[in-house]
């Protein structure tokens, strides 16, 4: 006589070492739905997405510099930095490039479209950590908007925080985001400063590399500078190399400095190996990294 | 601009597209008409406005343009450039059009004329070097393959339709190959281009135990001089590793002589 | 552990118990140019044809626990929305008759990142829980080396386990399965003598290893060696084909990519094996290649599998089954690489 071998359901498995929703997660996207869009600059655009059930987006709630995967079916599933106040439960902004195929899709679609939404992953920025001191916060291109959620946290309790400085460069003043925020950041008394690589005929502002400003803020600090002071960065790879130095030589910890690293990723969830730097996962133990892990990390930036 | 379908309630432009032919076995425009199981969702995504092999209809008003076929004659020059202003996508569609192909195996002789006399005799036909379409204009997209594949065929066409990026494979057949579960050939004894020829196939040949002839050309990056080595490792001719690498014309600047 | 022994003879029985399922083993696929036998896992239709004798085999087992492409889910297209279905691709038990200690290992070293790790995932969970294992002992071959990364023996992670004894096997019981079916089945107690011959076979197969690797320290050597110029080496002699990523019993890197059908009224999300060797592995959105020349990819592959599985589970994924240098055109075998990171030179 034959012996039938009992089909295991893994979700009702008690012998898993994780719990059976825990399984159930992995493919698990939230319904969710873009409720508004709105245009920052020729190849950039600000999406609200809103998760549809209540109970799920009351439960959905995220940390500065954690992201998200989005997915819209068939043409694609992507990581993106969360770029909106984590106050908010279960609605959020992504601020999205058009260069994919699913960015593209993007471009095209509408108010309602319906997406999917699974997350949020990752480290993020220690801000409860930096309480009673000096933020920096340092942005080269599209690495504002990962940014955009530590600096409304910060402004959200700004009188926990001394001096906060806001230095971003961009290439072109047309490619700058967030402009309509700028007058705010300030009334906040943050000290916002913005420089171009290449200024047009409208351009007021200072041109130059992203150094330039950050050396003269570090220049005009005071002794206390280097042990009262973090420093967030994201940028483009190149970068960081250069901004990260002059804080290092500025006497700033390198376990105070954080950056945000930008990979391929396919998963989110520490499986598909794609973010692997060396063999750290992006996702898991980052994005968000202390510059001291990053200079640990083989081939990091 | 003809809208008639939407994806998620994205609008999808159902562009207008041409097929052509020059010096080839039209195998390739076969392979579009060969789907019947979908032929009419293909339909339904492009307007078909020229295709000899298909239909009589013709016009000129086209967007994308399939060109099949290598040029061997100075009246396809003018054909294809003619093609070229009224498309606003030429595609080399296989292998001939992409790298010339079988076809270009003729400018490996010598003697064109003698060529000619041994092919046409007493009937000459006025033919010169058999080049791939990139010689003479400007093309937006390669769709490799002899034949190309239905299925890739429909996923671009789809692909286009969607907004999305046309994203061939970059790396070589052997990783489709060993995904298949085949045992490389190179263990029997048999020489394969597997390792530097653009994937994309899903290995057909290798799978029916028939070594890979290149027919989609490098992959990116291909390491051409390795492979020429491992040939020479496993006591194949320099005859027939060149043989391999000059069928389809696709290895041509890469090889090592 | 639970020991048994059963009679050669009787073992076919043990495979009748278990026909009803799908029963895959080593099964013979040929000759190679040298006239060897070659052996691939594979869907075993009688036991005949079952080759438990097998040396090695060209692909490791993992399709079965790891398919090399799978749906991972389905999307119904609906005017302005969707809904999405979940599949994790397996509804019946299967039965693997015939994996080396190193295969076993390879799987429980899987069952680390993939079952146990933050984010467990179904669809390898699910394939694992339904595979019957039964284990059987191998001979050493001269590409093996098992031995240096600890996985010529296997503690768990099967069902049972054979060793062969000549006219019986000495079985090792793992899972109260395993022993219902044995239960049925004509097996006996060991006698002493034939612990005796258990431990001389398996003293005698220690000895047989012709291959090796010295791991001490690798993790450190590895890091002070990044920048070695063995590394350029190894990497222009690559061609950057996957192989070695697709016969590895243990390599799981993927990547996803959705699509649409022709109707659009569907569409799916798929999975397919990827290798940290393919020229575009590292590129993001955009273009640009954190890893566009072959040897920071070689590097990288190394450094995933010697250096920081290591650091994050105390053990390499690597379990010296020798495939990948078995299968590579160029000759790039872990041995060798090591032994060159090691000595600076090639």
């Amino acid at each position: 006589m034959e012996q039938k071998l009992k089909f295991v359901n893994i979700l009702k498995e008690k012998n898993l070492q994780r719990p059976a929703h825990g399984l159930k997660a992995f493919e698990y996207s939230y319904p969710a739905e873009i409720t508004n869009i709105y245009p920052m600059t020729e190849n950039e655009r600000l999406y609200q997405i809103k998760i549809r059930d209540e109970e799920e987006r009351n439960s959905f709630s995220f940390k500065p510099g954690q992201f998200v995967m989005f997915e819209v079916p068939g043409i694609g599933e992507a990581p993106f930095s969360i770029s909106s106040s984590s106050v908010r439960k279960g609605v959020f902004d992504l601020c999205i490039r058009h260069i994919g195929n699913l960015t593209n899709f993007l471009s095209q679609v509408k108010l309602g479209m319906r997406v999917g939404i699974s997350g949020p992953f990752g480290s993020s920025f220690p801000i409860e950590d930096m309480v009673g001191q000096n933020i920096l916060l340092i942005a080269g291109g599209l690495g504002i908007v990962p940014l955009r959620a530590p600096i409304l946290s910060v402004l959200e309790n700004r009188s926990r925080y001394r001096k906060v400085d806001i230095i971003y460069g961009a290439k072109k003043p047309r490619e700058l985001l967030y402009t309509y925020e700028y007058e705010m950041w300030k009334k906040f008394d943050i000290s916002l400063n913005i420089i171009v690589d290449q200024a047009d005929e409208t351009w007021q502002g200072d041109t130059g590399l992203i150094t330039k400003p950050l050396a003269a803020r570090i220049a005009g600090a005071g002794p206390a500078f280097s042990t009262n002071s973090y420093a967030i960065v994201c940028g483009p790879p190149v970068m960081y190399k250069f901004v990260c130095k002059l804080l290092i030589e500025a006497g700033v910890p390198a376990r105070k400095i954080f950056v945000s690293l930008e990979r391929r990723m396919h998963c989110g969830r520490g499986k598909c190996c794609r973010c692997n730097i060396g063999s750290t996962y992006t996702c898991l133990d980052g994005p968000v990294f202390d510059y001291w892990s990053v200079m640990n990390l083989k081939e990091a930036i | 601009m003809a809208v008639t379908t939407t994806y998620l309630g994205v609008p999808l432009y159902r562009p207008k597209v041409a097929f052509f032919d020059f010096t080839s076995c039209e195998g390739c425009q076969l392979q579009v008409v060969n789907n019947e199981a979908n032929l009419l969702d293909f339909l339904s995504l492009v307007e078909v406005v020229n295709f000899r092999e298909a239909m009589t209809e013709k016009s000129n008003d086209y967007e994308i343009a399939f060109v099949e076929g290598s040029v061997t004659r100075e009246d396809e020059v003018r054909r294809l450039q003619e093609i070229r202003k009224n498309a606003k996508i030429l595609v080399a569609f296989g292998s001939c059009a992409c790298f010339g192909g079988v076809n270009q195996l003729k400018n490996r002789f010598n003697d064109l004329d003698w060529v000619k006399k041994e092919v046409y005799g007493d009937c000459p036909v006025d033919t010169k070097e058999a080049m791939p379409l990139e010689k003479y204009v400007k093309v937006d997209l390669h769709i490799y393959g002899c034949p190309v594949k239905k299925e890739e065929v429909e996923k671009i066409v789809l692909n286009v339709a969607l907004g999305k990026a046309v994203n061939l494979p970059k790396y070589p057949v052997c990783m489709e190959c060993k995904a298949n579960g085949n045992i490389c050939l190179f263990d029997i004894g048999e020489p394969c281009l597997g390792p530097i020829t653009r994937a994309g196939c899903n290995s057909w040949c290798t799978n029916n135990r028939f070594g890979c002839w290149g027919c989609r050309g490098p992959a990116e990056d291909a390491n051409v001089a390795q492979w020429q080595k491992i040939m020479r490792q496993h006591n194949f001719s320099r005859e027939r590793m060149l043989d391999r690498l000059e069928c389809f014309g696709g290895f041509d600047h890469l090889i090592e002589r | 552990m639970i020991f048994k022994t059963i009679k050669r003879d009787e073992l076919a029985n043990l495979y009748a118990k278990l026909a009803q399922h799908l029963i895959v083993g080593p099964v013979r696929k040929g000759l190679d140019k040298n006239n060897k036998a070659m052996y691939d896992f594979d869907r075993v239709d009688k036991f005949a044809d079952l080759c438990l004798d097998y040396d090695t085999t060209k692909h490791s087992a993992k399709k079965y626990f790891l398919p090399f492409t799978e749906t991972l889910c389905t999307f119904k297209i609906f005017k302005d929305s969707w809904h999405k279905k979940v599949d994790y691709n397996i509804n019946e038990p299967i039965v693997m008759f015939g994996l080396h200690p190193c295969d076993i290992n390879a799987f429980n070293k899987l069952d680390k990142v993939l079952l146990e790790g933050v984010y467990p995932t179904p669809y390898y969970a699910a394939k694992r829980k339904n595979i019957f294992i039964i284990g059987v002992d191998c001979q050493p071959q001269p590409w093996c080396f098992c031995r240096s990364m600890d996985t010529d023996t296997v503690l768990h992670g099967f069902d049972l386990f054979l060793t062969d004894l000549g006219d019986r096997y000495f079985i090792e019981i793992n899972t109260a399965t395993a022993y219902e079916i044995l239960q049925q089945l004509d097996i006996q107690d060991p006698a002493p003598q034939d612990h005796q011959l258990f431990l001389q076979k398996t003293n005698e197969k220690a000895d047989k290893f012709i291959a090796s690797v010295d791991t001490t320290d690798l993790t450190k050597i590895l890091d002070m060696e990044f920048q070695s110029p063995v590394w350029q080496e190894w990497g222009d002699r690559c061609l950057s084909c996957g192989t070695c990523a697709n016969v590895c019993p243990t390599c799981y890197c993927y990547g996803v990519e959705e699509e649409v059908d022709l109707d659009l009224k569907n569409a799916r999300k798929n999975k397919h094996s990827y290798s940290c060797n393919l020229i575009d592995f590292a590129e993001v959105a955009g273009g640009h290649n954190f890893r566009p020349e072959s040897h920071t990819r070689l590097k990288y592959r190394y450094y995933h599998k010697h250096r920081g599985f290591v650091e994050a589970f105390e053990e390499s994924l690597c379990v010296g089954c020798g495939r990948c240098g078995q299968a590579c055109l160029a000759d790039i075998n872990v041995p060798e690489v090591i032994a060159s990171v090691r000595q600076e030179k090639i």
